[in-house]
């Protein structure tokens, strides 16, 4: 996995925003006040003041499911220098993690986020693990400052789906 | 409503012998712990519950969470007193047992009762409820028993450590008069965080108040909840229109003092003055028999309106004891839906010397009282005009009580 620029990302990538099932997402040991929808959902997650923080300790567990099966690409995550996530493990088809089990199972992919990655720069997966992901297990294990509050500002994926591919949908992706 | 597991930690330490709470610290602790198994389950059938002790040989889980509650209560049987409490273990044993539990859509709760002194440092028990805490596990902590330094500080500790959004609570209840169960159930731990109380606490603070094992009506709530329901409500209503009973008795006999002779032509004023009359009968009736009849009777149409004007000292008898007023009523007023059956009870109410020998056995009632005399008089001559406006006094009757019900 590398930390490339966004040119490396294909164009026909598409946000999967629009794919992610609500119902079933889930974050563990986030703070009432900051919540997951700060970084995820259109229009939250384009403000900067709205975060998603931690709250216990450092570490954060993000279960997101799909509605439908897709293969996801890259990852973009942006979050503050000091307090932003430093290494995240992505998790594929795993449901019901805790922080115990989180280190049971290797992980499909980890990234180590640079903090120039921090400031929105998508991070290419190996494609090849997420060829048929139907749900999404994110856990950011530390942030840069080691503190013990992680603040994250915006989370997008980008991929395609697996049975239809909307043409509609498909939206040049900008660089960062 | 909320779907949640929950495990029951339950100290069996040595210190649960003492006999501070009624009949044993262990005792109360064992019914209190009924009550939540109860009131979970009731308050969504999909809930689970589970038990473990944390004393004696050490942590043991008695029965994984499960909505089965016979399977809870029975393992509570046989249970040990001995050795010491293992909180951290405890806590820790059943945050794993939630963990996994079968419906992952549950949320998880731990509740714990805290009888002996805590052994460890507070910075574990800080860490553990940090643990919870992150793993969105809620902690209802019960603190009784014993009680030493550091102990409520401790456990205050804890629960700063795990509350979210206060979904975890702390409870102190001291040693004393009522049984632990009872200081619990006005807590959040049984009202659920604020949803209301739920059917089954309601039902068991009424129980608990009136004696444990009494239920209203004989009915237990639990398992006929629509039947109690029917006659608690039955119940009210009689209740309501008896007072309203006497308060229009007490409203008529101002009225007949001051000379107006209006009828008045409310049931309830007719039926104070009809259980005047039959007041001797009163101790042959079966009280329940004869509220259930009366209720009946309340709603048929009463035919007989003739008599509302006769109700004035006699309504103050009436007013001691309006159950039986109304009792009385409805035995008379058995079969007299017909016109025939009436025109007796007149007769028999003409009868001047059967209405003195009545008036005479009622308590507050003197027969030479010149206003009773004139009540009588007065009694007779409306007898007979009764008869004749039986008919057009039919039809004012059914539109009467319909006002009255409104």
């Amino acid at each position: 996995m590398s930390g490339d620029s966004a040119s490396a990302i294909q164009r026909s990538q598409v946000d999967l925003v629009d794919f992610i099932d609500w119902s079933g997402v889930e974050c563990l040991n986030q703070s009432t006040s900051h919540s997951l929808p700060n970084a995820l959902k259109q229009g939250y997650r384009e403000d900067d003041g709205l975060n998603l923080e931690s709250d216990a300790d450092e570490q954060l567990l993000i279960y997101i499911p799909f509605t439908q099966v897709i293969k996801l690409h890259s990852l973009l995550i942006k979050g503050p220098e000091e307090e932003g996530p430093k290494t995240v493990k992505l998790y594929s088809n795993k449901e019901n993690m805790g922080f115990g089990n989180v280190n049971d199972f290797p992980p499909s992919d980890t990234a180590v986020l640079s903090p120039d990655s921090l400031k929105g720069k998508p991070i290419v997966l190996k494609y090849v693990k997420f060829q048929n992901v139907r749900s999404l297990t994110i856990f950011i294990e530390d942030n840069h400052s080691g503190s013990d509050i992680t603040k994250v500002q915006k989370i997008a994926l980008f991929g395609t789906t697996v049975e239809t591919t909307d043409m509609k949908g498909l939206k040049k992706i900008e660089d960062h | 409503m909320v779907l949640e597991a929950t495990m029951i930690c339950i100290d069996n330490s040595e210190w649960m012998r003492n006999g501070d709470y009624a009949p044993s610290r262990f005792q109360a602790q064992a019914d209190a712990v009924n009550l939540i198994c109860g009131a979970k389950t009731q308050s969504n059938p999909e809930n689970t519950v589970g038990i473990l002790t944390m004393a004696g040989k050490g942590v043991r889980v008695l029965v994984t969470p499960t909505s089965d509650l016979g399977k809870i209560l029975a393992c509570m049987h046989g249970l040990e007193i001995g050795g010491e409490m293992n909180l951290a273990s405890g806590i820790q044993v059943a945050q794993l047992a939630l963990k996994h539990r079968q419906n992952k859509k549950q949320q998880q709760r731990i509740i714990v009762f805290c009888g002996s002194p805590i052994k460890h440092e507070k910075k574990l028990i800080e860490m553990i409820g940090r643990k919870l805490k992150k793993n969105s596990v809620a902690l209802d902590i019960i603190n009784f028993g014993e009680q030493d330094d550091g102990k409520i500080e401790k456990l205050e500790a804890l629960l700063a450590a795990v509350n979210n959004n206060d979904t975890s609570h702390i409870v102190h209840v001291p040693t004393g008069s009522s049984a632990l169960s009872d200081v619990l159930i006005n807590t959040p731990i049984f009202t659920g965080d604020g949803e209301g109380g739920s059917g089954f606490a309601a039902a068991a603070a009424a129980a608990a108040a009136g004696g444990l094992s009494g239920f209203d009506f004989g009915v237990d709530p639990n398992l006929d909840p629509e039947l109690a329901l029917a006659l608690r409500v039955s119940m009210e209503e009689e209740r309501a229109r008896q007072e309203a009973a006497a308060k229009k008795a007490t409203e008529e006999a101002a009225k007949q003092e001051k000379g107006e002779g209006q009828p008045s032509g409310t049931q309830d004023a007719m039926m104070t003055e009809r259980a005047n009359v039959a007041t001797s009968e009163v101790d042959n009736k079966d009280d329940e028999n004869a509220l259930l009849q009366q209720a009946l009777a309340m709603s048929m149409d009463d035919p007989d309106s003739g008599h509302e004007t006769r109700d004035t000292d006699m309504s103050d008898a009436a007013a001691d004891d309006p159950e039986l007023a109304l009792a009385l009523q409805l035995s008379v007023q058995d079969g007299t839906k017909d016109s025939s059956s009436q025109s007796d009870l007149s007769k028999l109410l003409a009868d001047q010397s059967f209405v003195s020998s009545i008036l005479a056995s009622l308590p507050g009632v003197d027969p030479n009282d010149p206003s009773v005399k004139n009540l009588l008089d007065s009694i007779q001559s409306q007898t007979e005009v009764r008869a004749s406006n039986l008919s057009s006094q039919q039809k004012n009757e059914e539109k009467e009580p319909k006002e009255d019900e409104k």
